[in-house]
């Protein structure tokens, strides 16, 4: 059955077929299907850039809820970033993804910025950390892997070029997790404006070394190879979200934004680049950037955290905020001051302890006087009342 | 933004200009010019610089080519650029200088902002104080107290952001602010509503000082008060800028052309341009220039002069807090 060729390695021929290693393919299909998938997007960017609408719109589910007036109010001043996880469970004919989609509230909303980009940067490598030493636990059944497997960072179509915050964020976000630019409300930009936008931003993304995800592009059919061609050319994407169905002039019912003046449409690839993404994030890429995330981000961490630490220690912890920093100072002044106040306490209770027995003390010794001198006194009686008082007393 | 097609593409005065409206102030300063400062804030991005063309109806400021990608992660600091036109408004001769404030706000900290504005804003009013002090005054003073601010919201049809509240509250007393939504055509009809209403309640609840169209005190013409409710109505002006001159019909239209539609700037329904533009440079030019002079001048004058004895008194008062409050440790 098996025939041997010049090298020596033996093929598996028969007249009938193979042996059934081709069938590998259908099985895996049927334990992934029935597996399912764990998948976690973040969104990065400021507020009003249009994430909430645009998670909404590529899950067709109001996945995040739009803030209340009240609610957005109370974050317009609190100069914190927040960082907000949405779960979701995603089923498409029969197949399951487990989604978590990361939100940050408070990014680059402020007059003062600096360091915002550093709660979205901790997170992602504490997912990291804590898959790590979910690795290194003895019982390995029950692993929850919440690690980043793709960042889109949303950019304000300001016209011009990346802001100097977006270059920095973009920088620290692109070297930990697989980092998808995308042009927010992409519809404030005409085509022309839009293109020489999109020119500039891979300039600086380029000029900067900013690392952003590249998909891998060559594949065996032609037309897979064309489309993924298309897909990365389109980089930077430019967004336009909406959940609403709305009529165009000529009659047809899309998702879209009404304008006095036309239907901006989502899914018309001449308005935008959403189907392209859409197809990047779910139906062409997804498990490219999971495998992507899990051997060359979480790998690159995993051997810088291994090179440092021995197996089972703790992290160590890095200098923190400053802001923390300031309320940390004020805790631990809190606590010195309480503790001299104890002390304070201890040192009068001792002193009232030692008062106390220095004045038993003395009764004790005027008791003790006492006694002596009575003692004394008999002794002088008995030598007085009897010269030869060896009579009496025995 | 390139328009690619020669220089004065933006010829083209608003072709609503010529329809009358009510209450316009008309002064006679027709020889010499009457001269109006105003000051343009907000961050890049936000149609300022496009604008400044349109309000002009002149190429002012060519779009800045910043093509220097290795510089991008460094924030330019923010400067003070002037450009002075002569316009002619309805047969009144304006002599409009604009203080363009490329820069602001896209830092990453832009505390420093503030008080560089605020410090040029006072340093004008420095210089009058100064003028009218002198024994002999100088007659052909210039007058470079900035009468109206135009201040740029980004459009993210949520509410204000804190850089919008801190900058209006700090400058509201030194200036009067026009506050206007930028790059308005991101914005649905209905959202451009909704945005503007929560605008206003924000200015209401955080007391923002803007520039809120009063009518004077013995205002009883009914139609400038109608007129200034009216306008208290379209706070925040909505406002698109224009990239291109089309021909249609024969008249020449300032548009942006989108794959789904064209935006008309002078368009009513599309934007608030056009009644901004006839606010600034006509119907409420004199209002602006009186405010800044018989209000914010004379409060800022006030403070100045007394602030000098204001200030030792503070200085005591301090001192004295702080002695007491030893006093209270010690014990």
């Amino acid at each position: 059955m098996s025939a041997t060729d010049a090298n020596g390695l033996a093929s598996a021929q028969s007249a009938s077929g193979g042996i059934g290693i081709a069938n590998l393919p259908n099985q895996l299909h049927k334990i992934v299907t029935k597996k399912g998938t764990n998948f976690s997007l973040m969104v990065v960017g400021e507020s009003g850039t249009g994430k909430t609408t645009f998670i909404n719109t590529l899950l067709t589910t109001e996945i995040i809820e739009p803030l209340e007036d009240a609610a957005r109010r109370k974050k317009q001043l609190d100069k914190t970033v927040d960082i907000n996880i949405h779960k979701a469970e995603l089923e498409e004919k029969m197949f399951n993804v487990k989604l978590n989609v990361v939100d940050t509230p408070g990014f680059g909303d402020f007059v003062n910025n600096i360091d915002c980009w550093l709660p979205v940067v901790d997170f992602i490598e504490n997912q990291y950390e804590q898959y790590l030493r979910q690795e290194q636990q003895p019982v390995r059944k029950g692993i929850v892997d919440m690690r980043v497997h793709a960042c889109l960072y949303f950019i304000r179509p300001n016209g011009h070029t990346l802001k100097p915050l977006d270059v920095r964020a973009m920088k620290a976000i692109g070297a930990r997790v697989n980092l998808i630019p995308v042009i927010a409300k992409a519809d404030t930009l005409s085509p022309a404006a839009l293109r020489q936008f999109k020119k500039r931003v891979m300039d600086v993304i380029d000029a900067q070394s900013i690392r952003i995800y590249q998909p891998p592009v060559d594949s065996e059919d032609e037309s897979t190879s064309l489309r993924n061609k298309d897909i990365v050319s389109a980089m930077p994407f430019a967004i336009i979200g909406s959940t609403q169905e709305v009529k165009t002039p000529d009659g047809r019912h899309v998702k879209g934004r009404q304008y006095p003046w036309g239907v901006a449409e989502v899914e018309n690839d001449q308005h935008c680049d959403f189907k392209k993404l859409r197809s990047l994030l779910i139906r062409t890429h997804m498990l490219d950037l999971i495998s992507t995330t899990e051997e060359v981000h979480y790998d690159k961490y995993r051997t810088t955290q291994m090179k440092t630490r021995k197996f089972g220690e703790p992290k160590p912890r890095k200098a923190d905020n400053k802001k923390f920093r300031e309320e940390e100072e004020m805790l631990r002044k809190r606590f010195t001051e309480k503790v001299k106040l104890e002390e304070n306490r201890f040192r009068q209770w001792e002193q009232k302890l030692i008062a106390e027995r220095d004045r038993l003390n003395k009764d004790l010794e005027q008791e003790h006087n006492l006694v002596k001198q009575l003692e004394s006194e008999i002794e002088a009686i008995s030598s007085v009342n009897s010269p030869n008082g060896k009579f009496f007393r025995k | 933004m390139k328009d690619g097609s020669g220089e004065d593409q933006n010829v083209a005065p608003s072709v609503y200009s010529h329809v009358s409206r009510p209450g316009s102030h008309r002064y006679k300063n027709a020889k010499k010019g009457l001269p109006f400062n105003v000051m343009l804030v907000g961050e890049s991005g936000l149609g300022r610089t496009t604008f400044l063309n349109t309000l002009c109806e002149r190429t002012v400021v060519s779009s800045n080519d910043k093509t220097n990608a290795e510089q991008a992660h460094i924030a330019e600091p923010m400067q003070f650029k002037h450009h002075t036109v002569e316009m002619d408004e309805d047969g009144m001769k304006i002599i409009l200088n604009i203080i363009d404030t490329p820069g602001f706000g896209d830092g990453i900290d832009n505390e420093a902002c503030f008080t560089q504005i605020q410090e040029y804003l006072e340093t004008q009013f420095d210089e009058v104080l100064a003028e009218e002090n002198r024994i002999k005054r100088n007659p052909k003073f210039k007058d470079s107290r900035v009468h109206a601010l135009v201040y740029f919201i980004t459009p993210t049809g949520h509410s204000l952001r804190e850089i919008d509240i801190e900058m209006m509250k700090r400058l509201g007393s030194r200036v009067n602010i026009i506050p206007v939504i930028g790059r308005s055509d991101s914005l649905t009809p209905r959202e451009l509503v909704l945005f503007k209403q929560r605008i206003m309640n924000d200015i209401a609840q955080y007391e923002i000082p803007v520039f809120s169209f009063p009518d004077g005190e013995d205002e009883d013409d009914e139609e400038t008060v109608e007129e200034n409710a009216e306008l208290r109505a379209m706070m925040p002006f909505a406002v698109v800028g224009c990239e291109e001159v089309i021909n249609e019909d024969g008249r020449p239209m300032r548009v942006r052309n989108y794959p789904w539609g064209v935006v008309q700037v002078d368009n009513d329904e599309h934007s608030d341009f056009d009644r901004l533009r006839y606010v600034l440079l006509n119907s409420h030019i004199g209002d602006l220039r009186d405010r800044t002079q018989n209000e914010i001048y004379e409060l800022y004058r006030t403070e100045k002069l007394s602030g000098n004895t204001a200030a030792l008194a503070n200085a005591a008062n301090a001192a004295n807090v702080q002695q007491s409050s030893h006093i209270m440790t010690a014990a």
